[in-house]
């Protein structure tokens, strides 16, 4: 749904994309401000996560102005400079770390000092991508973009699953003035498939019989398969019983596709097998690599972002079909930055000629082209 | 100069080759060898024959390469550029004028009779160029700066450079520095010829000293019946028009617009109700720079920040010439475009084309006028005008309440609309698909292909509205599956999707619940499936632009008539889509591609389905282009060109192959067999792949391993190829939404609420200058950065004085607080910039990327009293260095404290603080006493308030200060006032004042501050000085050799002196009788003591003797009873033993 302008301010309704508008309302300098959040639930107004986020937006910046109103149905967000920085964050068990990582992911090169945050909280949730996941795919992406590592690390020092949580996590990450435009228009064939099983407090066997039903299902693939098993124990376990797995399948250009699977949450009632997970996990790597692209489809969005921040250059890029998530964003971006994306749907040639012999469909490939907006990153001190 | 070479092509020298004078030649070049050394003989003998020299050759060599290279930048240049902008600047009554006239003459052969604004014109077939005079107002001078490709710089001769030539040379050194290239005239006024011969020669070296060395300098010799030289301007055009160019950062980085034309579209009624009122301006110009964003706000120089309401392109006004082969431009090719200046006949406008007449008067004139009668004519003329437009305007809004009357009629309406855009959209050129109709029909195509999807849905989503959660899952999947039918809708696919639906429908009615996983794996693998126009279903909404708020409240509309007309609610199309909003709205937000749905994945290991995988791994089949064999095949395809599998021989085995029919055997099996043109497209890469390593035509002087530098450039030179080759077959309509507006293209922008003063005082010697503002450089922030005092400005610039800083396109005054940087990047406040070393500045004023050269003015009044006072108004210039939203800007401050009590090392002290709540701030803190005795402050005493106690190092005095140094925080004042000298009246735009300094209101209204007392003069009245007396010490008296003794001992009486003391005593003089009695008494006396003396010292003696015997005695004594003692112990002791055994 498209916002109405008041004025150059920005005016949304609901609470969905509730973290999109925030982040873009921040890299742009646009105040923003959100109206009808959950106005007709019975528990109306922000949640305790979404009020943490604004929370880390506002440890992670400088002179940003928030107003809530009195049913904290209704937010203005007035965003200040990124200052990045020693930040340290607890964030909401509610969502999983990844919600909160994935924006500071997205902030980090453009702040004043080099982000190094640590995040504590829930490291595996079902609603949002787990750190191993930012770690295996998303980390390689911002490397793309930034091209020389200098200090980009997120290290996991311990696990927590929901519901308490009890993780942390390190983030670093290096300030650029502005971003190489990117070309990605080849992705390569999967050439291994690496994976971590992770079991806090719970038996270690767990661990490994996951390991076997993926191992099963991989296999038939590719014989390069290689699963670490994580067994932590005492505080590095977190504080609530939990089991999963995520799987990563690297191609030979650097992209990186990965699956997750995890238990459910302790208590629930339901009881998962540590077989139907693992293959639970592999079948979704498979879908994943079925629907290829340069990125994993969950960080479609990041791809985007950063495309559109560029120079004032051509990037183009090659992803599998766009998810809902992804159409949101780019809508944003439009609106945001007024940046708009052209988007193609790619046939390649010599495959189709395959498929007539032997009813192959590859999924559809998408291409995005867009011309960077020049962003430069504004909060940087030059000597 | 190799651009002077490019046009003196004369016939070069021809040597002779043979006859008696090349004879002689040969014999004058011939060496003689008996004379010469080894080393010359036979060079190569000695090539190297110092390993150091050789190093240091091959150092230099590097050196000189390196000094070379330039970071490769990516071309930006479009294909088609917009005319270069060359800006005639100089003092006034040099001859700008005459030399823009001349200069049009030479180019298109015709004269311009008043040369107002920016003046376009084809200058050869591939060049265009604007010329703009820039009148002698520093704010001018300062936005000409900022746009001018090229600039004439005119100086007159026989006066020399002014100040303002070297006021606008350090403009463009701050801004980016254009080409400049010097013109001096009136070089007739100087009549010697040395004269003029060392005038030429200084000025020329002055010149280059401030652009750089070897800069060009034109002499134009002079005036011959008010014209300049023909072949002078000639060449001068020749030059022009062979210039290149370096792009500049910052315009590299914004687009920006000279505007060329100005248009006032306020409805006429309006203006006559109030004159004021404010006004719709629309400015016409080609863009430049980078591409122009739609939505992107800008800042007009001398008006502030704007946003652009409505952004169009036009046809080119002054387009170049076809590009039909052929050496010289037409006569009608050499076009010129100047409205302001009231030619170039043809104006075209967003849907009309406006032919000028001669002698018909322009729409200011009629501004202008002042006549009744005039007045009321011309209202009839223009409300017909108006009423069209109303007509055009009540035509729409009739259109769209119709729809709230009668919705069946606009449905129809829609599907006609709907058509007829089908059948145009191909043939709409890009300027119609940005007017308002079309992107209202693109709405309802939109809308309505909601509406078509969602039929199916009706009974679900009303009936089952209660069941929250489960709802939400269902529409999440009906989502799905409305994405691909909204896509294929123009083809058949679609309609059998739709069918199929309605059927599975059906079947849902009564239990969708338990096919929900099922539903869900549907629109998985639905979504799978190629979708083709992404475009739309992605953008589909935003077409609607503006219109989203007046189609809202229609809706709301529609709701309240229907809910009116019966007892149940119908629901409509559009309260459907508001609904399946509404239930997004609140959503979970979630990246993940299923992202609250879960369907049952695909089953990828059964055989069926693992053949759709298995060539994703590199263990799969590569397709053709990668894989070994198949280009093997190819290569061995293209050998085969000249001898297709012909016979050869392996000369190792001696075996003999003989073609084979291979291409029956291969070629009908085969699909990937290579025809002839793939392997000449193959041919061609390899060519090309060949040139690009090989190949370095622009600098092939550059050798050696410079493999970076090489792979940089050929980065760039990528980058920018498929920079213009990406959009270049794409319709333009959405190549102007992906791209923006490139530069080049002419366009239209709309601004709405412009102040009115813009067009009433509308000046067309002042150029508009409309600069795109990046992103948050809109915003307003601190801004830090190194500034300088100007070395030629005559006064040093104090903190909070306001100053007119010119940054980025804005020109702003606002208050500054200088700083310095110490060794821990404290920022300490300054009160006055220093002398001749930059010094951080800190003021509030947009948002401007990090680099941004800036300079600083006081005033840009041209009062010309005050421009004589100061000499050169450039005040200092600086760079951006951070930007922030806060500041920390500190100052020293000294707190003073007395001992209020003193103890050992602990001190009581008062007078530093006011109350006991600060001195608990400053508990902890550092302290030290005049004499350098440190200590700290412990804890404030609740007596006298404010005092606290505090321990040294060492016992202080009563008499010392105690210090305490700490840092005050500065604010930097929130001001910022752009300056808007475009407003102004049109004989004052050059006198915009505002805020004055404290000194300036000071001195205007007379006031003058009461001086310090402190600082001021008294008479000074010194007390003589009195000493105690000196006081010698007996015992020193005593050591001192006699003539340092103390003479007498003068026992002071009150009120006498020395003389009256002496004259009161008697002498006193003994008769002989008395003086024989006294003499015996004498003798007596000294008998007397003499006896005294000897009876003395014999009862001391014997009073030893005796003592001495006492000692004796007593110590007899002691000895003995020692004895006593010893022999009682002893016995005792015998006792003592006798009766231990016994007990």
């Amino acid at each position: 749904m498209p916002a109405t302008i008041h004025n150059d301010l920005l005016v949304y309704k609901g609470s969905n994309f509730f973290r999109q508008r925030l982040l873009l309302a921040t890299l742009s300098g646009r105040a923003i401000k959100i109206e009808d959040i959950r106005s007709t639930h019975d528990d109306p107004g922000l949640r305790e996560y979404e009020v943490s986020l604004i929370r880390l937006l506002d440890k992670v910046t400088n002179g940003t102005r928030v107003e809530l109103s009195q049913t904290g149905t209704s937010v203005y967000y007035q965003p200040g400079i990124l200052v990045g920085g020693q930040v340290t964050h607890n964030c909401s068990t509610q969502r999983g770390i990844g919600y909160y990582l994935e924006i500071l992911l997205a902030l980090g090169p453009f702040c004043k000092e080099p982000m190094n945050a640590v995040l504590q909280g829930v490291t595996h949730s079902a609603l949002d991508v787990s750190v191993d996941k930012i770690k295996a795919a998303a980390l390689p992406l911002l490397l793309k973009f930034i091209l020389v590592d200098d200090g980009l690390e997120l290290k996991v020092v311990r696990r927590g699953a929901p519901p308490l949580g009890g993780g942390e996590v390190v983030f670093k990450c290096p300030v650029r003035r502005h971003l190489r435009p990117l070309q990605w228009t080849k992705w390569g064939r999967v050439k291994r498939i690496r994976g971590v099983v992770y079991a806090l407090r719970v038996s270690p066997t767990m661990a490994n019989r996951v390991v076997d039903a993926a191992k099963g299902v991989m296999l038939n693939f590719i014989p390069d398969v290689y699963i670490n098993t994580d067994q932590c124990r005492g505080s590095n376990a977190g504080k609530s019983p939990g089991f999963g797995v995520s799987l990563v399948a690297e191609t030979d250009d650097k992209t990186f596709y990965c699956a997750e699977a995890k238990s459910t949450v302790a208590g629930a009632g339901e009881i998962t097998l540590p077989e139907d997970l693992g293959r639970e996990c592999a079948q979704r790597l498979l879908d994943e690599i079925y629907r290829g692209g340069a990125v994993d489809s969950c960080f479609q969005w990041l791809l985007a972002l950063w495309m559109a921040l560029g120079q004032k250059d051509v990037s183009e890029c090659i992803v599998g079909p766009l998810s809902d998530y992804t159409i949101t964003f780019l809508q944003h971006l439009k609106e945001f930055f007024g940046v708009m994306f052209k988007l193609e749907v790619q046939r390649s040639g010599s495959d189709d000629e395959d498929s007539d012999d032997e009813g192959v469909t590859p999924a559809s490939k998408i291409k995005m082209t867009c011309v960077g907006i020049g962003y430069v990153n504004i909060s940087k001190r030059t000597l | 100069m190799a651009d002077e070479s490019a046009f003196d092509k004369k016939k070069s020298h021809r040597a002779k080759q043979a006859g008696r004078k090349a004879e002689k030649k040969k014999n004058k070049n011939k060496v003689d060898q008996s004379n010469l050394s080894a080393r010359q003989r036979n060079p190569k003998a000695f090539a190297i024959q110092s390993a150091v020299r050789a190093e240091r050759q091959f150092r230099r060599r590097e050196d000189v390469i390196s000094k070379k290279q330039h970071i490769p930048q990516v071309d930006k240049t479009p294909l088609e550029p917009p005319p270069i902008v060359v800006a005639i600047v100089g003092p006034p009554r040099v001859g700008k004028t005459t030399l823009i006239n001349n200069l049009i003459r030479s180019f298109i052969k015709t004269n311009v009779t008043s040369t107002n604004g920016p003046i376009t014109i084809v200058t050869s077939k591939k060049r265009r160029i604007t010329l703009i005079e820039c009148n002698n107002d520093v704010n001018s001078m300062i936005d000409i700066a900022k746009c001018a490709d090229l600039v004439l710089l005119l100086c007159d001769a026989s006066f020399g450079f002014e100040m303002e030539i070297f006021e606008f040379l350090n403009i463009c050194q701050v801004h980016g520095m254009p080409k400049i290239m010097g013109v001096l005239t009136h070089l007739d006024m100087i009549k010697n010829a040395k004269t003029l011969k060392t005038t030429k020669k200084t000025l020329k070296h002055r010149f280059w000293t401030e652009v750089y060395s070897g800069a060009k300098l034109f002499y134009l010799s002079g005036i011959v019946h008010g014209e300049y030289l023909r072949n002078e301007i000639k060449n001068l055009s020749r030059f022009i028009s062979v210039m290149k160019f370096r792009p500049l950062s910052w315009r590299m980085t914004h687009a920006y617009v000279l505007a060329d034309r100005l248009e006032d579209i306020t409805s006429q009624d309006l203006i006559r109700k109030d004159p004021k009122v404010n006004r719709d301006v629309v400015l016409y110009g080609y863009v430049r720079g980078v591409p122009l964003m739609k939505d992107s706000s800008v800042h007009i120089a001398g008006v502030g920040d704007m946003k652009i309401s409505e952004l169009s392109y036009l046809p080119d006004p002054c387009p170049l010439p076809s590009n039909e082969k052929k050496r010289h431009l037409m006569e009608r090719e050499r076009q010129i475009y100047a409205p302001f200046s009231g030619v170039g006949g043809i104006v075209y406008d967003k849907d009309a084309v406006y032919i000028e007449l001669q002698g018909s008067h322009s729409h200011k004139k009629e501004d202008e006028e002042t006549n009744e009668k005039k007045t009321l004519l011309k209202n009839v003329v223009e409300t017909k005008e108006t009423v069209d437009e109303q007509m055009q305007e009540s035509g729409f809004k009739l259109f769209s309440g119709g729809a709230v009357i009668y919705p069946d009629m606009i449905k129809d309406d829609e599907y006609l609309q709907q058509n007829k855009k089908a059948d145009s959209d191909d043939s709409d050129s890009g300027a119609e698909s940005d007017s308002d109709s079309d992107n209202d029909s693109g709405i309802d195509q939109s809308e309505k292909d909601d509406k078509k999807n969602k039929v199916p849905w009706d009974n679900n989503s009303d009936g089952d509205e209660s069941d929250a959660e489960d709802d939400d899952e269902k529409q999440g999947s009906s989502d799905e599956e409305t994405i691909p039918v909204d896509n294929d809708i123009s083809a058949d696919e679609g309609d059998t999707d739709t069918d199929d639906e309605i059927q599975t429908e059906e079947d849902f009615g009564s239990k969708w619940k338990e096919k929900l996983g099922e539903k869900a794996t549907e629109a998985y693998l639905e979504r799978q499936k190629t979708s083709k126009n992404i475009m739309k279903l992605v953008y589909g909404e935003f077409e609607i632009g503006n219109k989203t708020k007046d189609k809202k409240d229609e809706e709301s509309d529609d709701e309240e008539d229907e809910e009116l007309g019966g007892l149940f609610k119908k629901v409509t199309d559009t309260q459907k889509k508001k609904h399946k909003e509404k239930e997004r709205l609140d959503l979970e937000e979630c990246t993940f591609f299923y992202a609250l749905e879960k369907p049952n994945l695909r089953d990828w290991t059964s055989e069926a389905n693992k053949q759709f995988l298995i060539n994703n791994f590199v263990t799969g089949k590569r397709s053709a282009d990668e894989d070994a064999s198949e280009l093997l095949k190819l290569d061995d395809a293209s050998d085969g060109d000249e001898e297709v599998y012909g016979d050869f021989e392996d000369l190792e085995t001696g075996e003999k192959h003989v073609a084979e029919e291979t291409p029956q055997e291969t070629g009908g099996k085969r699909k990937a067999e290579p025809t002839k043109s793939e392997i000449l497209d193959k041919k061609m890469k390899l060519k090309a792949k060949f040139d690009s390593e090989y190949d370095n035509p622009d600098d092939h002087r550059i050798k050696g391993d410079h493999s970076y530098y090489e792979n940089l450039k050929a980065e760039a030179l990528k980058q920018s190829e498929l920079n213009k080759s990406v959009f270049e077959n794409l319709d333009n309509g959405l190549r102007i939404e992906v791209e923006g507006f490139r530069p080049g293209l002419y366009v239209r922008m709309l601004f709405k609420n412009m102040n009115s003063e813009f067009v009433t005082n509308f000046d067309p010697s002042y150029p508009i200058l409309i600069g795109a503002l990046n992103m948050a450089e809109q915003n307003i922030g601190f801004v830090s950065c190194k500034v300088k005092k100007h070395r030629w400005y005559k006064k040093i610039l104090k903190t909070n004085d306001p100053l007119i800083i010119s940054l980025g396109w804005r020109r702003f005054q606002t208050l500054p607080i200088y700083s310095k940087i110490e060794d821990d990047l404290k920022c300490r406040y300054l009160k006055y910039t220093p002398e001749h070393v930059t010094c951080n500045m800190h003021f509030y004023g947009p948002m401007t990327p990090q680099n941004t050269g800036f300079l600083a003015l006081q005033s840009v009044s041209n009062n010309t009293n005050e421009i004589k006072q100061v000499g050169f108004r450039i005040a200092a210039t600086g760079s951006v260095n951070e930007i922030n939203k806060s500041t920390q800007i500190v100052k020293k401050l000294k707190l003073v404290g007395t001992p209020l009590k003193i103890y050992k090392k602990t001190a009581f002290i008062k007078d530093m603080f006011t109350t006991t709540l600060e001195v608990a701030k400053f508990e902890g803190a550092r302290i030290k006493t005049v004499s350098g005795i440190r200590g700290q402050i412990k804890k404030a005493l609740n007596k006298p308030e404010g005092a606290f106690r505090a321990t040294f190092e060492d016992k202080i005095l009563m008499s010392d200060i105690i210090f305490c140094r700490t840092w005050f925080k500065v604010d930097v004042t929130k001001f910022y006032a752009p300056v808007v000298n475009m407003l102004l009246p049109v004989g004052a735009k050059n006198a915009w004042q505002g805020m004055k300094t404290k000194g300036q209101l000071k001195r205007e209204k007379n006031i003058k501050s009461d001086a310090n007392t402190d600082s001021m003069y008294t008479e000074v009245n010194r007390a003589p000085k009195v000493f105690k007396p000196l006081v010698i010490p007996k015992n020193l008296q005593k050591g001192l050799p006699y003539r340092f003794k103390p003479k007498e001992k003068t026992l002071k009486l009150p009120g006498k002196n020395n003389k009256d003391r002496f004259q009161n005593r008697i002498a006193v003089i003994k008769n002989p009788e008395e003086q024989k009695v006294s003499s015996v008494m004498k003798m007596l006396k000294t008998n007397y003591e003499k006896k005294k003396e000897v009876q003395k010292e014999a009862t001391a003696q014997r009073l030893e003797k005796h003592k001495k015997q006492m000692e004796l005695e007593e110590w007899r004594k002691l000895k003995r009873q020692k004895e006593l003692k010893k022999k009682i112990c002893r016995h005792l002791s015998k006792m003592g033993n006798k009766k231990k055994p016994q007990m």
